[in-house]
């Protein structure tokens, strides 16, 4: 039958075709064996690893002294200190607080290193004509935030300075693409968050913020973490990696129209949104000090007091080498 | 399609050939109908601003993302990684599946062992399942293939069971009265009964994989087209979460394409009749 003929003909074209595409695709995916010491890095959209992926240098560098630097991208930080914990990473780029709450679980995470604050991107949003003008206005009402987050810290803290307890508001716990939308629809009344999602809301969705994590509320730094047993046995790797990212922090501190233009193509945001983020934060890279140390523990107290973890921190413990 | 059956016995010879033109004309539109009268009605809802912008994009701002992602080389990288991914965790897990519904099938003993284990980790939702497989395989391409083949195994596995459970007492008597040995009865009797449950699995499995993938390559991944709309999602980029859904679309169109083609050819010995009855 020569209908059924055609339809073997087209059955076996079109798996070649399938098949053909499918080979590509694993070239794509599978690249060149090396000799060198592999150091897996993993972050997240638009962070200091991400600056540092995308401006190359430091790979470089790590390759001139015998490393091979390989980055993962994660969604979020609970993917990616899963894989870090399971040993599949070496060394997480992360927020404030989700150290805190793995350590609090028992994980034998130290810090590396600590990024600069961002606090003046990081906050409450309300929609502009909103009736709620102070944080004392938010009695009662719907917050957006993320639990085990910078946001759930940052709410927490800002009532705790207005002297308020966590009872007072209504929580309602949503990933920050959910929230934009219960935002945006008016399904809550505030949402706490963090840039760029902070800058894209005030530019396109109508909103302000009512507080910010200035005024010591909450620096919201990045941080560097690594497992208790990779630092120690990898202090030299753990230097170069806080020395390079520290020249790459500088870099983005004096490049900032290349700046923009590489975090607004990795964000697929528009560059006006990129601007106001990178315009009230800066730039850097640090090994750990007491002041940043300071900050995890008043996270850490403040989490226990309100519930959130069971276990008592010490953060000073977690720490591999501080640099005061 | 129904054009071989004469509609009208008095019709002359010269007339029945237009009649059937038609009749294929009109039933291979008729599937078009709901997706294009869709994408007509959102695009003029578009243009005449019943449709904000900002809520949803109009279809023609949602080609012209399509057509600047393939300019830029993401569209095209990301659907053959995905295939690729696909395809290969396709393989291991029908295989999987396969393997354990023939042995299931035909050994009482192996069903006891592992049907009710199979059974149990068969509802497990794939999203829960990451942290395990980031445990135990690690968060390289192989954690995300291994999620597609535990998506795929199960469909495989059930329907092969079963196919194979439910072929015709009558016949394997028969054979065995023909005097067929054990191999003969499987390969004559058994697995050919059974084909059509199998792929039916086969089809049904094709879906789940697609669908299985997106949460595959949520795992610490920077490519595939999972990634790209859960990328887009964050952000809100209402343009690019359209043009993958769409690109779902096609693809489990493709597959289910494919696998309806196979069910033809290898199901040709069978009347027309009953296999439409199993569809």
């Amino acid at each position: 039958m020569t209908k059924q003929r055609t339809r073997k003909t087209g059955l076996v074209l079109l798996l070649l075709v399938w098949l053909a595409v499918a080979f590509y695709g694993y070239q794509q995916v599978n690249d060149e064996q090396t000799t060198l010491k592999t150091i897996t890095l993993g972050y997240q959209k638009a962070d200091p690893f991400d600056i540092a992926r995308q401006r190359g240098v430091l790979a470089k560098k790590m390759k001139a002294k015998g490393y091979k630097i390989v980055w993962k991208q994660f969604q979020d930080g609970a993917a990616e200190l899963q894989a870090l914990k399971s040993g599949s990473i070496d060394y997480a780029r992360i927020g404030d607080t989700p150290p805190v709450v793995n350590l609090a679980a028992g994980a034998s995470f130290v810090y590396i290193a600590a990024g600069s604050t961002k606090a003046a991107g990081s906050g409450i949003l309300v929609k502009k004509n909103s009736t709620i003008k102070s944080i004392k206005d938010l009695k009662g009402k719907r917050v957006a935030y993320t639990k085990g987050t910078s946001s759930n810290y940052l709410i927490l803290s800002a009532l705790k300075k207005a002297g308020m307890s966590a009872s007072d508001i209504k929580w309602v716990n949503l990933d920050n693409a959910a929230a934009s939308v219960a935002f945006n629809k008016g399904k809550v009344d505030a949402w706490a968050t963090w840039d760029p999602m902070t800058s894209t809301a005030e530019l396109t969705q109508n909103a302000k913020l009512l507080v910010t994590g200035e005024n010591g509320v909450s620096s919201n730094r990045d941080y560097v973490l690594s497992t208790a047993s990779f630092a120690k046995n990898n202090e030299e790797v753990s230097a170069l990696l806080v020395k390079y990212l520290s020249a790459d922090m500088t870099w983005a501190n004096k490049h900032s129209t290349q700046l923009v233009k590489m975090l607004s193509d990795s964000l697929n945001l528009s560059t006006k949104i990129v601007k106001r983020m990178v315009a009230r934060r800066s730039f850097s890279m640090t090994a750990i000090n007491q002041t940043v140390i300071k900050e995890e523990q008043d996270i850490a107290d403040l989490f226990y007091e309100a519930g959130l973890i069971k276990k008592k921190l010490t953060i000073k413990d977690a720490v591999a080498y501080t640099s005061d | 399609m129904d054009s071989s059956i004469p509609s009208n016995k008095t019709a002359i010879k010269i007339k029945a050939p237009k009649k059937r033109h038609l009749t294929i004309g009109w039933s291979q539109l008729l599937p078009w109908v709901i997706p294009v009268s869709v994408v007509v009605i959102w695009q003029a809802a578009s243009t005449f601003g019943i449709l904000a912008s900002s809520t949803l994009p109009s279809p023609l701002a949602v080609f012209q993302d399509t057509v600047t992602l393939v300019q830029n080389g993401t569209l095209q990288k990301n659907i053959s990684i995905s295939l690729y991914r696909a395809t290969v965790g396709f393989l291991i897990g029908g295989a999987f599946g396969f393997f354990f519904g023939v042995l299931n099938g035909v050994s009482r003993f192996s069903r006891s062992l592992f049907d009710s284990s199979i059974q149990m980790l068969r509802n497990i939702p794939h999203l829960s399942l990451i942290p395990l497989i980031i445990i135990a395989i690690g968060i390289d391409e192989s954690a995300k293939i291994s999620l597609v083949a535990i998506g795929v195994m199960f469909p495989i596995y059930i329907n092969t069971l079963h196919g194979i459970q439910s072929v015709d007492p009558d016949l394997l008597e028969m054979g065995q009265s023909y005097g067929l040995s054990k191999r003969e009865l499987f390969s004559k009797i058994i697995f050919p009964s059974a084909l059509p449950t199998i792929l039916m699995g086969v089809r049904y499995a094709l879906g789940v994989m697609w669908t299985t993938l997106i949460v595959a390559e949520t795992i610490a991944s920077d490519s595939g087209i999972g990634y790209m709309s859960t990328n887009a999602e964050d952000f809100m980029d209402m343009k690019t979460i359209i043009v993958c859904i769409v690109i779902y679309a096609l693809l489990g169109k493709l597959s289910d394409l494919i696998a309806k083609n196979i069910e033809s050819i290898v199901l040709a010995w069978r009347d027309v009749k009953e296999v439409k009855s199993h569809d």
